[in-house]
């Protein structure tokens, strides 16, 4: 099922209350946010509502933002080769 | 002192006006690529919709009536009508929101 993948990239500050009404809708409430919303043609009139304000592309899945995060993590810089067990420094 | 009555040089009367009457190349070079990327978001919705066999009424409007960026005139791009200005023409910075509000038609003859 295809997604729309909404980025805000311009503030909704200052523009009317149905712009930032159809923001607050769609759950972007912060510059940089990015939401995935189904494509169907309730999310499109929302989406040409704010087209001057967002970053739009059509994505195959969706992605949660546990998984976006998780995607920011940057390199630990290490790896484990063996975990170590409780009962080995006795043995 | 604070507040949006303080006194201020364009505000204490007087021929002062800070925001120049004509666009930089470097805000007109913005100004072009942000109504590029209107496009690219219109087109998207309409390619996504197109997949699914659907159309929408504003999507189709838009692509009928609004000319993209390359079709624009540079007149169209970088001025808007204005009754009250001399020969009907101001830069589209002196619209309020210019950077965030889409103005790409102008009366038919202006």
């Amino acid at each position: 099922m295809p997604y729309f993948r909404i980025t805000l990239m311009r503030s909704g500050i200052g523009m009317p209350q149905k712009v930032q009404g159809v923001l607050k809708a769609l759950g972007l409430r912060k510059r940089m946010t990015t939401v995935y919303h189904p494509v169907s043609q309730s999310v499109a009139g929302q989406i040409m509502r704010i087209k001057e304000l967002v970053d739009v592309k059509e994505m195959e899945h969706a992605v949660t933002k546990e998984q976006m995060r998780e995607a920011r993590r940057p390199d630990p810089g290490y790896y484990v080769e063996r975990k170590g067990l409780a009962g080995d420094k006795l043995a | 002192m604070f507040g949006p009555f303080r006194l201020t040089n364009p505000l204490s009367g007087g021929l002062l006006w800070k925001i120049p009457w004509r666009l930089s190349r470097h805000q007109k070079y913005r100004h072009r690529n942000r109504l590029r990327a209107v496009d690219s978001v219109v087109a998207t919705v309409d390619n996504a919709l197109a997949k699914r066999g659907e159309t929408m009424k504003k999507v189709v409007m838009w692509k009928a009536e609004m000319p993209t960026e390359q079709e624009m005139l540079p007149k169209d791009k970088y001025s808007v009508f204005d009754r009250k200005v001399k020969r009907y023409r101001k830069g589209i910075h002196k619209v309020p929101k210019w950077t965030r509000v889409s103005q790409r038609l102008n009366p038919p003859g202006f």
